[in-house]
């Protein structure tokens, strides 16, 4: 397996301030990803605890989990790209030639940052539309929703920034 | 165009943009989306963010993401490497007792951590260069700790069975329950080929010094003192304790599947700090980011999976394959074995998760409609898919040997799996023939089941 920071353009030494800052921006995004992470399994342990010891009802414990762990998804998602970390299947690479196989991962990355540019765009519909209609989840809790929509769209659109600079690099066309 | 052609299109579609090497879950977006364009109203693109995360939003699923957390935490520990020492401690009695014992501890590490990889890389980077010291061969000691490690997607907290319970809409504590059996099964398997294997060695070095040749390590028998042997459980037992005492929340209805995760991962955590020390940042970084990582590209495999499982059945893709594999009357074994087939030649390429969601929906109403158990079926199914992680191409398990043990040669260990793929094949032979082994356990603690 390579080294993939040797691949990544955005923490190669040297690069442009913007793509530093990018690099920068995915390992905080990161860490509030792992911290989320962590606090959801805290509050899911507290959840049980207090339940079964203290005979405290859990109504927001659920919600509050899912906004975790649905936010660490997709905050994270851009880190996870930036190392190359999104399993694909490469059977291909091992019957074709070099510059073929170069041309096919650079095609992977346009079609997927085609695909993130408009998943993205809808999270950030979706988004506005939960500010503007102010909508809550069903549950009694009923917790705002711009809050797992927010780190959809934030998630989203720095997984586009982390793709459109893999592509406009063109590292996959530069031999390895 | 008929749903034929739209299905046709669709399996097509999906097949090019997999193979083109787009990441999983980009690739199934992708189709799903461009099938929404052109065969569904242009209303439901603008609900396909909403889709997704309505599908993740299930506190099931995200279970995932806790027990990846649970399963990091122990395995970038020197948990593994403990449980393996103490087991090889008190079985070293026993002809092939360090096989015996890399094949126990892959089971309770598996039981664990849930996770296929960690176990191999947990286990096996102490036990490969342990086995290899003592005279055993490259390849039954990478073939153990491979094979050993393919328990991880089959004894709970499973992130396979997890997925299954979601997509089949069966109670994911009777899945749980339902792995125990052919999970232990599978480790009576394992060792005792691990045993026979030993002897056949053992057997030929005993050969090379009687035709005058040098003497082999695989000869010499260990010794331990019984203080010795004593002295290995203290640092084990708190991870046995941890493993009871989170079956026991989960069983003894103290908990739910999701407050199990969640304490299992903070019990994981406090355990590692306490035994091993391991509490600072620089400790607790890489558990954290690893999982992390895992967890995100799982998650999203399984985000787009749902959008894909939707629009597939939006437009009766599955529906109307589901009927034609009913239609054709197939015998109750035929099916069976054509669905195994397709699960088998699918685990060549895909990662058990995906092979779940995509082929749930097809698959699963005819299976019911013969009078399948899905209970059984989930974890027969994922016993198949246990070959895909130590065959090629894909074969996670044997990459992360290659890995670990680089010295070995990727060939060798594909060999050294082999005959642990047949002895899966036979372990699903016996499932089918004794369907109890599966059965047993969620039928004593749940009743029998009313809805199939």
């Amino acid at each position: 397996m390579q080294d993939q920071t040797l691949n990544d353009p955005l923490s190669r030494e040297g690069a442009p301030f913007l793509l530093q800052a990018l690099h920068w921006l995915n390992q905080v995004t990161a860490f509030f990803g792992a911290v989320a992470v962590g606090v959801a399994a805290c509050v899911l342990s507290w959840e049980a605890t207090a339940r079964y010891l203290f005979k405290i009802p859990s109504d927001w414990q659920d919600e509050v989990t899912i906004f975790l762990l649905v936010g660490a998804t997709f905050l994270a998602c851009a880190w996870v790209q930036q190392q190359r970390g999104h399993v694909a299947i490469q059977a291909l690479s091992a019957v074709l030639g070099p510059r073929a196989d170069r041309f096919r991962r650079w095609l992977s990355d346009v079609m997927s940052l085609l695909f993130c540019c408009f998943f993205s765009w809808k999270s950030w519909t979706l988004l506005l539309e939960a500010i503007e209609d102010q909508q809550i989840s069903g549950s009694a809790f009923g917790a705002p929703l711009w809050i797992p929509y927010g780190s959809m769209a934030v998630g989203m659109s720095l997984l586009v920034l982390v793709l459109f600079i893999q592509v406009v690099s063109a590292q996959a066309l530069k031999p390895t | 165009m008929s749903t034929l052609q739209i299905g046709l299109l669709f399996g097509a579609s999906t097949c090019l943009v997999l193979f083109s090497g787009m990441p999983i879950a980009f690739a199934l977006g992708s189709v799903a989306t461009v099938f929404m364009y052109f065969f569904m109203p242009h209303a439901s693109l603008d609900t396909v963010a909403q889709n997704v995360y309505e599908e993740m939003a299930s506190i099931t699923l995200l279970t995932i993401p806790l027990f990846i957390l649970k399963g990091a935490a122990i395995g970038k520990s020197k948990a593994g490497r403990d449980l393996y020492s103490a087991m090889h401690i008190w079985l070293c009695k026993i002809p092939g007792g360090l096989g015996i014992a890399v094949t126990l501890a892959c089971g309770l590490f598996a039981a664990m951590a849930g996770s296929s990889a960690a176990t191999c890389s947990a286990i096996g980077s102490s036990a490969i260069p342990e086995m290899r010291q003592r005279g055993y061969s490259s390849r039954l000691a990478a073939g153990l700790v491979a094979a050993g490690g393919t328990l991880g997607i089959l004894l709970p907290p499973s992130v396979t069975l997890i997925l299954y319970a979601v997509a089949a809409e069966q109670s994911l504590g009777r899945l749980f329950l339902a792995g125990i059996g052919p999970g232990i099964l599978l480790v009576v398997l394992f060792a005792l080929y691990g045993v026979f294997r030993f002897q056949w060695e053992q057997k030929r070095a005993q050969a090379v010094v009687d035709a005058g040749g040098e003497s082999s390590r695989i000869l010499q028998v260990d010794h331990y003192t019984l203080a010795q042997k004593f002295a290995a459980i203290p640092r084990v037992l708190p991870f046995l304790v941890l493993l009871l005492g989170v079956m026991f929340a989960l069983y003894g209805g103290f908990a739910t599947p999701s407050e199990t995760a969640g304490l299992g991962a903070v019990l994981a955590l406090l355990l590692i700090a306490v035994v091993y020390g391991a509490w600072r940042l620089s400790d607790l970084k890489p558990i954290f980011l690893s999982s992390l990582s895992e967890a995100t590209m799982l998650m999203m495999i399984i985000g787009m999976s749902l959008l894909y499982s939707y629009v597939m059945s939006y437009l009766h893709i599955s529906q109307s394959t589901a009927e034609w594999i009913v239609g054709l009357h197939l015998s109750k074994w035929t099916l069976f074995l054509a669905v195994a087939f397709m699960v088998v030649v699918l685990g060549f390429f895909l990662p058990p998760v995906s092979i779940i969601l995509m082929t749930a929906p097809i698959i699963l109403p005819p299976l019911r409609a013969q009078g399948f158990d899905l209970i059984w079926f989930g974890v027969v199914m994922s016993v198949i898919m246990e070959m895909g992680l130590i065959h090629p191409p894909v074969g996670l398990n044997i990459f992360v040997i290659n890995k670990i043990a680089p010295d070995i040669d990727l060939i060798d260990v594909v060999w050294g799996t082999i005959p642990f793929v047949f002895l899966i094949m036979f372990a699903v032979l016996l499932l089918c023939l004794f369907p109890q082994i599966v059965d047993a356990l969620p039928l004593y603690f749940y009743g029998p089941q009313t809805l199939r």
